[in-house]
This record gives C-alpha cells, structure tokens and sequence, in this order.
C-alpha cells in the first residue's frame, strides 16, 4: 500500500467530512501501520515515522476541518444594527477602569511645554535610511561612530532608527524657507528608537526619545543651555542648576552633555545630578547637507530618552514594563 | 582606560584633590566613570629584610624565615632581636633579600575589596609560628605571577612603606572611551596631560623627545636592512622600521616600570615587550616587533621584503594566540617576501605566530606604522580583537607620530635590553598631512559660543601647544598641533576654547522669538482626542514592540512574505515589521486574560509597514500607516444574547464621534489579508464616502474566526478592531453638524415595525430618516428594540420618534400626521407592518 496514495485519499475524506475525527481510526492507516514487520528491518524506522508524519498531517487537517464545519455554524449578524435580536444597547466599560500610558502622557506633556516654547513638534519614523539616520548627520559611512548605535537593518538596507536624529535633516530643510526669509527653524522630533542591545531592566531594544532643533542666525551655546534649562524648569516646576560635560557626536560641534540636579519633587536634595540628554552646536556639514548655509546660519540641537523622565517620575523600577502590556501594571496610570 | 594620576603627574603638575580632579576632568574634557583608590589596597605593606632563613624540617619547600621590618608593626610577635617569624614557601627566598611583607590582620591586596577579603594572621605551620606572609607579585595583586616572593628591587630599607616606594599611593581614572572617539591623542598619557594642565590654566610643554625623529644613540651594528613596500596609500598613511641586534630578551623591566604597566591594565613580559607596551601608553602609538630572523626565514630572500598590502579572499594565517584565521580584502596585512607575500601580521591587530618574539629572539625589526582606520575597525569585529593598540589605531593616530616614537624606543632597547641599533629608519609616508592653519575673529567665537572669554581664548590655545599663536585686529591666528587629528574648521578650535575653559562657565540665554502661536499638529490633536475617549470608554492603552515574529503574523492569517525583516534581529521573535498591530495585541490580551483579567478593552497607536508601499512624499522610504488596533475581551457576556461586536460598534462609534461611517460586510471576495483573522459573518468594515463619492475604507471590525480565537485562547466574547487613523484624519468632517434647539415642546412617539428577520437594519433607518424628512421638523429617531419571537421569519423592530417644529407647538392631528408619514413609507418601502 502506497503511502501517497493513501494520504491524498484520507485528506480528500477529511476535507468533505462533517466529523473528520473518525478518519483517524481509518483502515488504511492500520493497514500501514501492519505492513511494517513484514519490512526489512533497515526500511521499518524510515516507513514508521512516513506514517507518523502521515497521521501528525491529518490531525492538522482534521482541526481545520473541525473548525471549518463550526464556522458554517456561526450565526451572521446584522453589521448595520445597533444591537443583537432581542439584546439591549451595548454599554462602554467602566470609565475608572480607562487608563493611559504613562509614556503617552508624559510625551503629551513634552510636546505641550515646548509647543509652548515655540517648538512645532514633530513625529519620527519607524523605519528609515542610511542618508537620514547616519549620512546627513555627517556620519560618512565606515565612520567608527556608527558602532555606538548598535543599529538593526532590514534586507533592503533600511533602517528602524537608532535616534531620533533621523529627523532632522527634514526638520531643516522643511524649515529653510522661512529661515531664509528672516525667521527661526524649532522643532522637537519624538517617537521610537531601536537599539540592537539586550534587555534587563534598565535596557531595552525599543525606546523613545524627544530630540529637539533650532536653527537661527543668531543661535549659540548659550541659547541651548538656557532653551534645556528652561525646558527643564518647567516640567519639575522649579528653578534648577544645571551642568554639562564635554562628549562626542558627529553631528554636533562643540558636543555636550547636560545634566540636572535631581529635582526637590523626585526627592533631590541638590546634590545629586541627572544625565538627562546630548546636545551641541548643530555640526556645519548637518546644515550643509540640509541646503543650508552654515556661514550665515548656526544651530542647536539635543536628544534624550523619554522612558527615563518618565521612570524618575513615577518611581517605575523596571524599563520591561513600558511594553510589557501588563494590566496589572497599565491600570496604575 | 584605566589611567593612573601618579603617572600622569610625571608630565603635569596635579595640586588639587582627586575628587576636584575628577570633576574638573569631567567638566572640561570626558567623563569619568569611576576613581579608583590604589593605594587603600597597600596600605599596611611593609618593606622588610629577610635575615635568616632555614628549610624547614620534614617540609619539601618551606622555609623558617626571620624577617627584618625595622619594628614597623606594632601588633606582632617578635624575637629577642626585634625580629619576625615567617613560614615561607617560595624557591627565591633568600638571607639578604628585601620583600614586601604583609602582616597579621592585614589583608592581602588580591583579595581587597572582593567579596571575601582574606585576612591574614599569625598561625602555625607544621608546628612553627607564622606571622603574616611574605607576598608574591599575584598576592600583592601588581599582575598574575606566583613563581616566588617579589624581590625588591629599589633602595629601601625594612620598615618603608611598600606603597610609597612603588608609587602605589595611586587613584586610577575609569575614563569613558566613546566621548574621545575623535581624540587619539587623549589616548596617551601625554595627550591626557596637556589637556589637564590646559584645564588647570597652566601652560604645557612635551617632552622633547616628542620632536625627536631619530634614535640618539648611533647606528653599530649592520643587518639587512629590509624593503617596504606599501601597495595602495590609502591603507597605511606611514610605515616606519627600523632593525635592532643582540637584544636581550631575558631582561625583565624594573619594578616601578611594570607595576605602572600594571596598574594601566597591561601585563609586564619582558623588557622588550614592556619598552613597546610602555610608549603605546604615554603617546597613544601602538609599536610591533618581529623576530628579525623569523621575518627573513619567511622573506626568503637575502633582505626581509615587506609588503603592506590587503587581505585576500581564501587567504589564512595563524595569529601569535594561536588561531587560524581567513583574511578577507578589507583586513590590512604585513606580508613577507617579494613574490610570496606571505602574512606575518594582522596591521595593527596582532602579529602572526611565525615572526613572534619569544625569549631567544636576538634581532628585532621593530614597526611603527599607521594604518587606516575604517580597515582595522572592520578587523576588529570580524576577527574579535579588542586589543589596547587596535583601541588606540581606530581612533585614527596621526601619522606625524610614529617617528618620536621609533627613535624613544630604539634608545629604550638600547638602554634597557643592550640592543645596539642595526639599521637606518625605513620608511614609505604616503600620507603625509599639511598642518591645519585658524583664521577666525573673536567675534566668531562669542557668536557661537554666547561667551566672550577675552585673552583666555589665545592663552588656551597656547597651553593646548597650538603653535603660531597670534592675535591681532581682533583676529586670531593659530596652526593646529599635528597629533591633533580631530581639528578641521573654526567650530573645532571653538570647542577647545569653549570646554578647556569649561560650558558650565556661559551664562544661560534664551533666544528670542516672534509671539506666532504653535500648536501641536492636527494630527497629534486628534491622535490625543481619541486616545482620551478610548480611556473614557474604559480602555487601557498599551505599547507593544515594533517587530513580531513570522509566526505571529502567520498565525492571523498575514503574509510575513511582505513584511520587512531585520537580518541582524535580536531573535526571531523580533525579525519582522508589522503588517497590523492587532496580533500583537491579541497576545497581550490572551497573557492578560490567563492572569486573571475577566474583562478588559486594550488599545494602541502603532504603526504599520509593509513591503511595496512607499512614502508618497518621500518615495526612497516605506509608507508609514498610523493606526488604532484594539480588543475586546470578556470572559462572561455582559447580556445573555450580547455580542462582542455589537459592544465594539458602539465603541467605535463612541469614539470617532462619526455618524458617516457605514458599517459593511466583509465580501466573501474580499482578498485583504489583514481582514483574514475576521469572521465574515461577524465582522465588517467601516467606510466613508468622499465628496467625489469614493468610498474609504477606515477600518475593520468584528469577532474572529474561530481558529485564530482559539490559536490564542480567548474566550467566545471578543472583538477586534484596527483602525487606519491616516485615512480617518484625512476624511473627517469640518462641517458644524449642530441644529438650533426648538423654542416649542418637542414629543415622543414610538412606533414598532415588523418586518423580514433578514431585512438589513440600515434599511429601515433609510427609510425613517426620508419619511422624517419629509415633514419639516426638527427631529431624529432612537432604535428601542429589536425582537424576535417564536417566528423566526420576523422581527418587531421599534424606535422613538422625537419631533418638534420651529415655529409652534404640534397640535394632535399633526403629531398623527408624523407617525403616519413615518409609517407609510415604512409599509410601502420595507413591507413592514405596523404596530
């Protein structure tokens, strides 16, 4: 008895079958199975596990079928009716029980003081470029920066962005018109960011970042320090000392570091500081590679984690929660 | 990198205390990540002099040791002479010899700070007193050498203090590499020096032999002086040699020397090896030597032939830790032999086992090269070499410095090893580099900066060794210093002035702006609408990760064929984009209902990708679709008869505030995939109709097929709901839908319509709303029921007509008139009855 022969059949059977289930006690298949001390001993593994796949093959058949002949089953309903026969109006859930994410609350709450500031906010991508993440950020290719990104690619060379820097080459050029014309370029980008980096609780591949561009033609160090500082004023709501530590982006000359002092309302006594973003004098070859000119136009520019702000303020003690989906931790918010 | 101060205080003067060091370090140059206290670990190592010593009886290796330590310690047993008592069991020790004791109740440094110290004390051993030990290189934790005691080996005498004779008074900086990517000079102590005294204010000068190019001692002796040959400039900038004879590789470097080698996080071998580690420390210059006569042995010809040239593909070699490894064209390799070109070096990786110097080596071929960056950084990952020299050559070494280097080392071996020098320098320098010339105004600097620093702006760059310092007509002129690779443009010269001085020192200005309002865009405004009326609506809004596994598409029905994968995924569990965000919740529904969560609505603002479909404006990026997914999840039906989708429809209507979406059924035909997780019969999609009368899908909602709830284990009452917020936003109403209120009583009439069970409901809400328009009224309708009998062919369906005119009260005979109207139609267009 051919193996073939009698899979084809059997599937043909299950398929047209209102109860495919029976088919498993089939006669062909305990004929096969009979057939298999009559082998020569070297040829009975190999048949006994054909017939094994044979009958793993049906089962799977045989729970499409089932749920197949369940379906036919299933009542249709009237998509254009309010309401099911003889039902009432369906309600809402319970109001006490709606919750927002924290970290959707406190980007609301970012955009909304440096909308305030004067700041258009922007969202980033998902997916991009080389050219916007690293090439227009004057990180030529090869150049060893790139390493400290830790980036993913997808087969075709795009990239789920590493910062979300990735958006200020269309911040600048959307903004050049008007810079050109006498006015500024600000703007904060916001949104997800991709880090090839393993997770515990204070790493994770998925984050989000708030990067924030100004472009004028009087911009200067100073500005940015006073812009961040004022920023941060405002979300703690109280007067802050700042400091800041030479670093290192490509895209940024001079290139810095700012910190905060830990805020009185996260229980700071002044003497603790907090890392909170990069920032720097926007690097001429960014301005340039945006088709603009860096001899009448200087800039500003930072980045920094959302999830951290967000951490700090609410005491979260483990990063994995953000995306974990978790009511137990969602309904808190 | 480690960097010890007490190194560092031999080319810069250091007053302040460590931890003003540190912050000043970290204000004004890179972070530091941690300071180590050295010296903590040596504090109560004591010099002492071994005065006796005598095999111990029945022991193989101990000896019974009397030890001088001047009377030092205060806490321990001593003998009518003053002296200690130790049990020592290392082959070295001898009468005569000064060591480094460590006493009872001290602990021993290799175990300092661990987790388990270990204390010492004064015990017996085979039945004689022991007090403290006599301590090897290992235990005094200096590098990982336990032969015997560490022999002493500078002028002291017993009772010194062993921490202070080797300058183990010491703090190590943890300096954070990343911030100094651009800095190779930062990455030698000389460089770190001229960027504190910089910060201090204080002017630097470098040692002299930094501009030394040639060996001071004389050329004595005569090999065959190698050929170099360098096949393409771009790959190595400057390659420098240079052969030294009869060197002794038996000499091991002075104690002071390794131990500083030690503490820097380099293991002291031999003097020859030292000489080279030792330079690459102070100056950032990574040196290779070769066995000469193993380089010739290779060569095969009457000279070394050295060919620097790229790896070739199938091409092998064997590293000097014994691996094999395949070259491939972006590795840079030291080749031997004219035609042969066999490698013997991984440039600026590690050098090949066959020209290895080992303890007989007598003539060194010693390398001081450059090589390009981008090539050794692609090394270093695809061979996992994270050497301290290939740390230091991806930073980009000038070229300028490998000259002062060869020649301070050539002298060194001299010195050190009694090599005599064999050779003249050989060199190719293909890449040589024109000094950097500023030319900027104060002005320019105050501009960027926001900060006028006045005559300290020319001072720092003075102390920062630019040369040709000027300033005149407010315009300053300065050439940039030849190790510094990293200064370009005026921004750079900036910088220094700007971070030497210290950024924490600007006063904080805003920028002025116009009083132009800005808001947050249309869209985040409507994106939050919804977000807040989802919540009011009891839901919780979630995040999930932006990539799903093939499966997970797979199972909903989707084609992971058209969703982009990531090659260098995390796992397969977050290789693919996603096509729809509601599998993903679907699996957060189902961990949440096993937890225990009978009844619960998750939502979230996604995005979705999908290959082929590309940004409308920006068509070289995919097409980014916003959209809402949601689940409805209930372990036990609010109603008996109630249905999962019924609830979500009214969410859904709840929360657009939409009453143009048509609710329609899925096609049979209908080939979306992502409507492939839908029951057809349960489900539908949600469409506008544009002003031109094209309709617009806007979303999908219903119950799932059974297969797909089960494959999740959700319960019966479930319901989906993905929602294309991109195709909402565009097509959502502007148009004020208010109506003035009545001054006059509206009424209430209902009326109950019988009519086929399979009659669509919209039907007969078509029919209300033209009969209701036909009288002119303002009013509307309210569905009251739907009811089915013992007769499964009807349904009662009944509403509550509301109506009121503008201009009186309804009389009677008008409000009758309504209801008739109403009815009629209602006979007429739906074969309905009345009742």
């Amino acid at each position: 008895m051919n193996i073939d022969e009698v899979k084809a059949s059997l599937l043909e059977r299950v398929a047209a079958s209102d109860n495919p289930r029976e088919i498993l006690r089939a006669s062909e298949l305990k004929q096969l199975y009979a057939q298999i001390p009559a082998l020569p001993a070297e040829q009975r593994g190999a048949f006994g596990r054909q017939i094994n796949e044979l009958k793993q093959l049906l089962e799977s058949a045989i729970t499409d079928q089932e749920n197949a002949v369940l379906d036919m089953t299933v009542e249709s309903l009237d998509v254009t009716a309010p309401f099911d026969i003889n039902d009432a109006r369906p309600t809402l859930l319970p109001t006490e029980n709606g919750t927002i994410h924290p970290l959707s609350r406190e980007i609301t709450n970012v955009i909304d003081i440096f909308t305030r500031m004067g700041f258009e906010a922007i969202e980033s991508r998902e997916i991009d470029d080389d050219f916007h993440m690293f090439t227009s950020l004057n990180f030529p290719p090869g150049h060893p920066a790139r390493d400290g990104y830790d980036t993913f690619r997808t087969e075709e060379g795009f990239i789920p962005p590493a910062h979300t820097s990735t958006m200020q080459n269309r911040i600048l050029r959307a903004g050049k018109d008007r810079l050109e014309n006498g006015g500024q370029i600000a703007a904060i980008s916001y949104g997800r960011v991709f880090r090839n980096e393993d997770v515990d609780a204070t790493h994770e591949h998925t984050f989000h970042q708030c990067e924030g561009v100004f472009v004028s033609a009087t911009a200067s160090l100073s500005q940015m320090l006073g812009t961040l500082q004022a920023f941060f004023e405002t979300y703690y709501g109280q007067k802050l000392k700042t400091k800041t530590q030479p670093g290192y982006f490509p895209f940024t000359e001079p290139s810095l570091e700012f910190a905060i002092e830990k805020p009185a309302s996260l229980g700071g006594s002044g003497k603790e500081w907090l890392e909170m973003l990069g920032c720097g004098m926007i690097h001429p070859n960014v301005l340039r590679a945006a088709d603009i000119d860096p001899t009448k136009y200087r800039g500003f520019a930072w980045g920094g984690g959302l999830e951290r702000l967000v951490m700090l303020k609410y005491g979260i003690e483990d990063l994995r929660h953000f995306e974990s989906g978790k009511l137990q931790f969602l309904r808190k918010f | 990198m480690i960097v010890s101060v007490n190194w560092l205080k031999k080319y810069v003067t250091i007053d302040r205390s460590i931890d003003e060091l540190a912050e000043l370090i970290g204000a004004r140059l890179v972070e530091i990540e941690k300071v180590i206290d050295l010296g903590a670990k040596y504090k109560d190592v004591i010099i002492a002099k071994v005065i006796e010593a005598a095999p111990v009886p029945d022991s193989d290796h101990l000896n019974l040791c009397k030890i001088d330590d001047g009377g030092a310690w205060k806490d321990v047993e001593r003998d009518e002479n003053g002296l200690v008592q130790v049990v020592c069991g290392a082959p070295n020790v001898r009468v005569g010899l000064l060591v480094a004791w460590l006493p009872p109740s001290t602990v021993v440094p290799e175990t300092y700070g661990s987790s388990e110290p270990f204390v010492l004390d004064a015990r017996k051993l085979r039945g004689f007193m022991s007090n403290g030990m006599i301590a090897s290189a290992r235990e005094l934790d200096l590098w990982d050498e336990h032969d015997g005691i560490l022999e002493i080996d500078r002028e002291a005498k017993p009772g010194d203090s062993f921490a202070e004779l080797y300058e183990l008074n010491d703090y190590l900086l943890d300096i954070e590499n990343k911030s100094l990517t651009h800095r190779p000079d930062c990455f030698g102590l000389i460089g770190l020096a001229r960027e504190i005294a910089a910060i201090q204010g204080e002017a630097f000068t470098s040692p002299d032999w930094f501009t030394v190019l040639q060996p001071t001692l004389p050329k004595i002796a005569e090999l065959k002086q190698p050929k170099v040959t360098i096949v393409d400039p771009a790959i190595c900038a400057r390659y420098q040699g240079l052969l030294l004879a009869d060197v002794d590789s038996s000499v091991r470097s002075d104690l002071l020397t390794s131990s500083y080698l030690a503490r820097s996080g380099m293991r002291p071998i031999s003097a020859a090896v030292d000489i080279t580690n030792w330079l690459m420390l102070v100056t950032g210059q990574p040196l290779h030597a070769f066995d000469y006569d193993k380089l010739l042995q290779v060569s095969g010809t009457e000279a070394p032939e050295i060919v620097v040239r790229v790896g070739r593909n199938s091409e092998t070699m064997m590293l000097l830790d014994g691996r094999d490894i395949e070259l491939t064209p972006e590795d840079i390799v030291i080749t031997a032999g004219d035609t042969a070109q066999k490698p013997v070096a991984l440039a600026g990786a590690m050098g090949g086992s066959e020209t290895e110097i080992d303890s007989t080596t007598r003539n060194i071929f010693l390398e001081s090269a450059t090589f390009n960056l981008y090539n050794l950084r692609g090394t270093q990952f695809r061979h996992g070499i994270f050497s301290e020299a290939i740390t230091r050559f991806t930073k980009g070494q000038p070229a300028a410095l490998t000259a002062p280097v060869l020649a301070m080392a050539a002298d060194m071996f001299g010195s050190q090893t009694g090599a005599r020098i064999a050779s003249d320098i050989v060199e190719v320098y293909p890449g040589k580099i024109e000094p950097v010339n500023f030319s900027l105004t104060n002005q320019q600097i105050v501009e960027v900066l926001g900060k006028d620093y006045g005559v300290s702006a020319q001072a720092t760059l003075e102390h920062l060794e630019y040369s040709d310092v000027t300033v005149a007509n407010d315009t300053i002129k300065a050439t940039a210093p030849w190790w510094r690779t990293d200064l370009h443009i005026n921004e750079d010269l900036i910088e220094d002035i700007g971070r030497v001085n210290g950024y924490d020192s600007i006063t904080p200005t805003l920028p002025v702006r116009d009083f132009t309002a800005v808001r947050p865009s249309q869209f985040d405004t409507f994106r939050d609408e919804l977000r807040s009326r989802l919540a009011r609506a009891g839901g919780n809004e979630l995040l999930t990760y932006s990539f799903v596994p093939a499966s997970l598409i797979e199972k909903t029905g989707g084609d992971a064929a058209v969703a982009y994968r990531i090659t260098n995924a995390l796992s397969p569990d977050l290789q693919h984009y996603r096509l729809s965000v509601l599998p993903s919740l679907l699996e957060k529904a189902t961990a949440n209902f096993r937890a225990g969560y009978d009844s619960f609505l998750l939502f979230e603002f996604g995005k979705t990708h999908a290959k082929g479909f590309m940004d409308e404006n920006e068509p070289e990026v995919p097409a980014e679709t916003h959209v809402l997914a949601a689940v409805l999840v209930a372990k036990h039906p609010p109603r008996d008869n109630a249905s999962a989708f019924y609830q979500m429809k009214q969410i859904a209507q709840f929360i657009t505030g939409r009453d143009d979406l048509a609710f329609a059924e899925i096609g049979s035909d209908d080939v979306n995939k992502e409507l492939s997780m839908a029951e057809p019969k349960r489900a539908a999609v949600l469409e506008t109709t544009g002003s031109t009368g094209k309709k617009h899908r806007v979303a999908m909602l219903g119950e799932l097929k059974r297969s797909v709830r089960q494959s999740f284990k959700l319960p019966e009452y479930t319901a989906v709901l993905e929602l294309n917020l991109d195709t909402l936003f565009a097509t959502r109403t502007m148009m004020n839908t208010y109506e003035s209120l009545s001054k006059y009583p509206s009424v209430e009439r209902d009326i109950t319509l019988v009519v086929a069970a399979d009659l669509p409901y919209e039907k007969i809400v078509d029919t209300l709303r033209a009969g209701l328009a036909e009288v002119d009224l303002i009013g509307g309708f309210e569905p009251v029921s739907i009811y089915q009998g013992d007769d499964q062919s009807i349904k009662n369906v009944s509403f509550r007509l509301t109506f009121a005119a503008r201009d009186r009260t309804l009389n009677g005979d008008e409000i009758a008139a309504v209801v008739d109207t109403v009815a009629d139609r209602a006979i007429a267009n739906l074969n309905a009855k009345i009742i």
